[in-house]
């Protein structure tokens, strides 16, 4: 029993270990590869073209996000209406016209994004990893029938059934609670696709073999070692859930109608799909302090991502 | 602790193992019940009604001018999928999402991975600024994305039309032809950075030796990026190619928004407005009867589509 | 299922009422004065609750609905209301409404626009209210106390109108020499002159096509008439011809702006003073001010629609909404007595931007509009608008008409339709959403 977590931390020792040599090699390149200017030169030039296509418009947002309505159709696109010493007032401004419209409750939404997105994301993935483990490692009866299904309903648009959900926790006296927004969102099935792909690839039957030889039982495998092994898989698996459950307005605005319970993206969907509402400089600003958590979550989480993506993809 | 060997264990009677197969079997079905339940209520259920719901029409009782106060459901047969499969906006619709996933969706995969393979391709170090300056799109809601451009179109305003103009041009990204690819621009622009962040990941998975090996058989970088590396990322692209058409089929937030600018994009610009729309009741009072025969036929253009897709993946790997 | 939590609160209401001795059903109607209703419901110690969904502005600056509804609540102890904001558009709202319903679920009043409340009736979401309603007739302006009702049964009371007036920039037009058009050749003539000058006294709005456009064209005589319980259809009124040849003849020669209502296009063209007159709702006033900014202040001016269209000098609205009694309001007669008050907090409303329906003519209009609008008095100018409104009444699918509307008048901005097509496509769509519906069309 001992034995296999021992194995394990000195596995994980070993991966870091020679994660971090790969690091290095890739910084030190042997002459033969290194290339010569023109290369390099045309390199960069194109890295940085693609940089300015997806990084524009996200400065045009944040300098529009200081300006007034006029000002925003009025001035130049790519700096401030006002002086910088003006600024702080612009700024404070839109952020008042913002609370204004969210009736003071925009952090109060951005928490409950929060709370929708993580838990959501956090029971999906388990759920997911589990039911995809199950499927890789596992024989039994209906199994190509289930796969057939879940991967089938990767189809279905699944904006449409938002409807038939809220009739059916309607039904069982959920609607206008956290949970009518969670359970659905728990759903993945990419999510149980890539959990599936990944156990496949990654958990060696030999491992899960060896643990049963040493009695433990099968709940015991999962927990602490097959998750252990999928750890970084996960966190993919997660931060998309997290993603899709933050930019999803139609499911809360069905589902909820009590103005503490609701996203902020339902927030801002009201400021986009009401014509009237013509303070595109609060929207901006509402959008980027709305998209900061998940910017956050992203540079915390992206070592982890990126050896979980790997993962997948080699498989893929 | 006695530790049977493997051996042993295959030694053991018919019964024995029927036992191990049964064991088996309810462990799996353990591990498939948590996502089982949930996948019932959120996908299973929703299905079936959206299904039966398909065979219906919302009618108001009693006639005369305004009805009698109520709507009835009022089956209908087939008249909904022969609704939909005789709609001209159906089909203009799923034609647009077809040029869409013939071009927009191979340029993106291929953008995502010419930068993948720039940036693994050691001649620029730190890369991860890069990486998440990329990626950064990706975090921003498909509404407010679509708004952004709006404004990064808009003929007045935008700064892009002033940049074309110091050079005697004039663009204008909601003419009629160009509107499809301005709309095709924004998805690019969201969706490339994640699949970009995908291909890197597979190509730095790639053991180094292959390349030492490579290099000593006197193979330049180009060869390498070509001849392994190339191959090595296929399955990832399968991967994003299949989950873009998906997306796509799906496509509804940049046209819905981008209607504001140019009302000419019709509520049935694509077949999952049209459904939405419809849905409403902005394009017919049918009800959702209509909507959910829309959904279905999508679904199974849909799966027809990724079932061709993959058979012919496949055909081309054989070969 | 009927919502559960209702249900509980419910019961646990009724034992509460239960331990005071006082057993009282909700709305136990048997007293037969209306004055004292407020008394009548304190007598009963029950305390009602009622919930009530709106989409007002509720921007920066003006007195918000809940700050309106805490006022109430503060005098009214034993009539508590809820209010919550939808934050989606108006067919978000009904979509998210009729589920609600169907469930059982749904708030006791809700905002509905006048092109909506045949639909929404049709669709089986009203509370007949006919009973109360009476009552409160002589607080609102007659034409729209009489849209919240549908086939002569009322459903909840009128909030705020929307005609059409005419939005100019004095300043430019004085520097063009021109006045506000008073005929049809006035205004063709003005429009072309200024377009000879790079600027446009007339906007052709494509996106608002299914609601500017039929106020205007149905001001004359009305598209949709009920004859003997089923609906005589006609779009192409006198109204509607001129409609289209006027706004046809400013298309073909280039006299009119043709920047959809709702781009920012829309607010540059008025801010660098290419587009300095356009049609519009009184609604439009706060948003036009927020729109073009604090360089036009003081130029703009409100004047009523000219006899541009054969409408016999009327003018047509152009959205407005009441507020209506929801199916499943159990305290028809206190969500009415709310409802009384709330839409008459004339001030209140004002600041959200709104005309409101209220029989009381004597509205101030707000400084700041005053100080934009050159020193006029435009809330009088819309009062003046209102009372010269032509009635219209609306079918029942109404939007999908509207949707039609705005795709033929896309086509013709562009130069691939005609202005005569959009209402070609309003009878077709009228006659087909009908009869989707199942109702009755006269032959």
């Amino acid at each position: 029993m001992s034995q296999a977590n021992t194995m394990s931390r000195q596995d994980r020792r070993a991966l870091r270990k020679a994660e971090k040599l790969r690091d290095k090699a890739a910084n030190e390149l042997p002459p033969s590869l290194r290339p010569n200017k023109f290369v390099k030169a045309l390199t960069i030039l194109v890295l940085v073209i693609a940089l300015i296509y997806f990084t524009f418009p996200i400065y045009w947002a944040i300098i529009a996000s200081t300006k007034s309505p006029s000002q925003l159709t009025n001035s130049n696109g790519i700096w401030f209406a006002v002086g910088l010493d003006e600024l702080p007032d612009a700024i404070a401004k839109n952020y008042a016209g913002l609370l204004g419209w969210t009736k003071g409750k925009f952090w109060r939404w951005v928490l409950n994004s929060l709370i929708y997105s993580g838990v959501s994301a956090v029971i999906g993935t388990v759920v997911a990893v589990m039911a995809g483990y199950a499927t890789a490692k596992f024989r039994f009866r209906g199994k190509g029938v289930i796969i057939g299904v879940i991967m089938a309903s990767m189809l279905m648009p699944a904006a449409l059934l938002t409807i038939p959900q809220y009739s059916i926790f309607n039904a069982i006296g959920l609607d206008n609670t956290m949970l009518s927004v969670i359970i659905p969102c728990c759903v993945s099935p990419f999510g149980f696709f890539l959990g599936r792909v990944y156990a496949q690839s990654s958990v060696p039957d030999e491992l899960l073999e060896a643990a049963r030889i040493d009695g433990a039982g099968e709940a015991r495998i999962f927990f602490t070692i097959v998750l252990r092994i999928l750890a970084p898989a996960m966190v993919t698996i997660f931060l998309f859930m997290f993603v899709a459950t933050w930019n999803n307005f139609l499911l809360p605005l069905m589902m909820l109608s009590s103005t503490d319970l609701q996203p902020v993206t339902l927030g801002l969907y009201g400021m986009v799909s009401l014509a009237t509402f013509t303070d595109r400089g609060a929207l901006m600003m509402g959008a980027l302090l709305g998209v900061l958590p998940v910017i956050i979550l992203f540079l915390f989480l992206q070592r982890y991502w990126k050896a979980g993506l790997a993962a997948g993809a080699v498989k893929g | 602790m006695t530790t049977p060997t493997r051996a042993a264990m295959k030694g053991r009677g018919v019964a024995k193992r029927s036992e191990a197969v049964k064991r088996e079997e309810r462990t799996g079905w353990t591990f498939m019940v948590p996502f089982c339940l949930l996948f019932l209520i959120v996908f299973v259920v929703p299905i079936i009604w959206a299904i039966y719901q398909s065979f219906f029409q919302q009618v108001a009782t009693g006639g005369g001018a305004y009805g009698g106060g109520t709507l009835e459901n009022k089956f209908v047969g087939l008249a909904n999928f022969q609704y939909v499969i005789t709609s001209k906006a159906f089909w203009s619709g799923i034609g647009r999402v077809f040029i869409y996933t013939v071009i927009q969706v191979p340029l993106m995969i291929i953008l995502a991975l010419a930068l993948a393979m720039l940036m693994d391709s050691f001649i620029v170090k730190h890369v991860s600024g890069f990486r998440l300056l990329y990626f950064l799109p990706y975090a921003i809601p498909g509404v407010v994305a679509s708004i952004i451009w709006v404004f990064l179109y808009n003929q007045q305003i935008s700064p892009i039309v002033k940049f074309c103009e110091l050079f005697g041009l004039h663009p204008d990204f909601f003419a009629n032809n160009v509107v499809i690819g301005s709309m095709a621009n924004i998805t690019t622009w969201t969706f490339t950075g994640y699949n970009m962040l995908i291909f890197l990941a597979a190509l730095q998975a790639i053991p180094h030796d292959l390349y030492e090996a490579a290099r000593i058989d006197g193979a330049n970088g180009w060869q390498i990026a070509m001849k392994i590396k190339l191959p090595n990322v296929r399955g990832a692209a399968l991967l994003a190619m299949l989950l873009s058409i998906v997306g796509t089929i799906q496509l509804f937030n940049e046209p819905q928004v981008m209607q504001t600018a140019d009302p000419g994009i019709s509520d049935s610009f694509t077949p999952m407005m049209m459904a939405l729309n419809t849905s409403r009741g902005s394009l017919t009072p049918k009800g959702d009867g209509p909507a959910s025969a829309i959904a279905i036929v999508m679904a199974l253009i849909a799966g027809v589509l990724a079932a061709t897709y993959a058979l012919v993946e496949r055909k081309v790997n054989e070969s | 299922m009927v919502s559960y939590t209702k249900r509980l609160f419910a019961g646990v209401a009724a034992i509460a009422a239960l331990g005071m001795g006082l057993v009282g059903c909700g709305s136990s109607s048997g007293d037969s004065s209306a004055s004292s209703n407020a008394d009548a419901s304190k007598d009963s110690g029950e305390v009602v609750k009622i919930t009530y969904m709106h989409r007002l502005p509720d921007n920066e600056g003006m007195t918000t609905v809940d700050s309106i509804v805490d006022q109430w609540n503060k005098d009214h102890p034993n009539i508590q209301v809820t209010a919550t904001k939808f934050n989606g558009n108006a067919s978000d709202m009904i979509k998210k409404l009729e589920t609600d319903v169907k469930s059982g679920n749904a708030p006791d009043l809700a905002q509905v626009g006048y092109a909506e409340l045949p639909e929404v009736y049709t669709k089986g979401m009203l509370e007949d209210v006919t009973q109360y309603a009476e009552q409160y007739k002589d607080h609102f302006a007659e034409g729209p106390y009489n849209l919240m009702q549908v086939g002569g049964k009322y459903y909840g009371l009128p909030q705020d109108t929307g005609p059409l007036v005419y939005f100019y920039n004095k300043k430019a037009f004085d520097e063009l020499g021109l006045a506000v058009p008073g005929t049809q050749e006035e205004l063709i003539a003005a429009a072309k002159k200024a377009a000879a000058a790079g600027k446009y006294i007339m906007s052709f709005q494509a996106d608002e096509a299914g609601n500017m456009l039929t106020g205007l064209a149905g001001a004359s005589s009305n598209w949709y008439t009920v004859k003997d319980d089923a609906w005589v259809v006609d779009t192409d009124t006198d109204g509607s011809k001129a409609v289209a040849k006027v706004y046809q003849e400013l298309l073909d020669s280039k006299a009119v702006a043709t920047n959809p209502r709702w781009d920012p296009s829309f607010d540059a063209s008025l801010q660098k003073e290419e587009l300095v007159g356009t049609i519009g709702a009184a609604w439009e006033a706060p948003l036009l001010m927020q729109s073009i900014g604090d360089s036009g202040k003081g130029n703009w001016a409100v004047a009523q629609v000219g006899d541009w269209f054969d409408n016999d000098g009327k003018t047509g609205p152009d959205g407005g909404s009441g507020v209506a009694v929801l199916k499943g309001c159990e305290h028809g007669k206190e969500a009415m007595e709310f409802l009384d008050w709330f839409n008459t907090q004339t001030d209140a409303l004002i600041s959200q931007g709104l005309v409101v329906a209220t029989s009381d003519t004597d509205v101030k209009t707000p400084d700041s509009w005053k100080e934009y609008y050159g020193g006029q008095d435009i809330m009088a100018e819309f009062v003046k608008a209102n009372d010269n409104m032509g009635d219209f009444t609306y079918i029942p699918g109404f939007s999908a008409v509207a949707t039609a509307m705005t795709e033929a008048a896309s086509k013709a901005a562009s130069g691939k339709g005609t202005v005569a097509d959009i209402f070609a496509a309003a009878q077709t769509t009228s006659i087909d959403t009908l009869k989707d519906y199942g109702l009755s069309i006269a032959q």
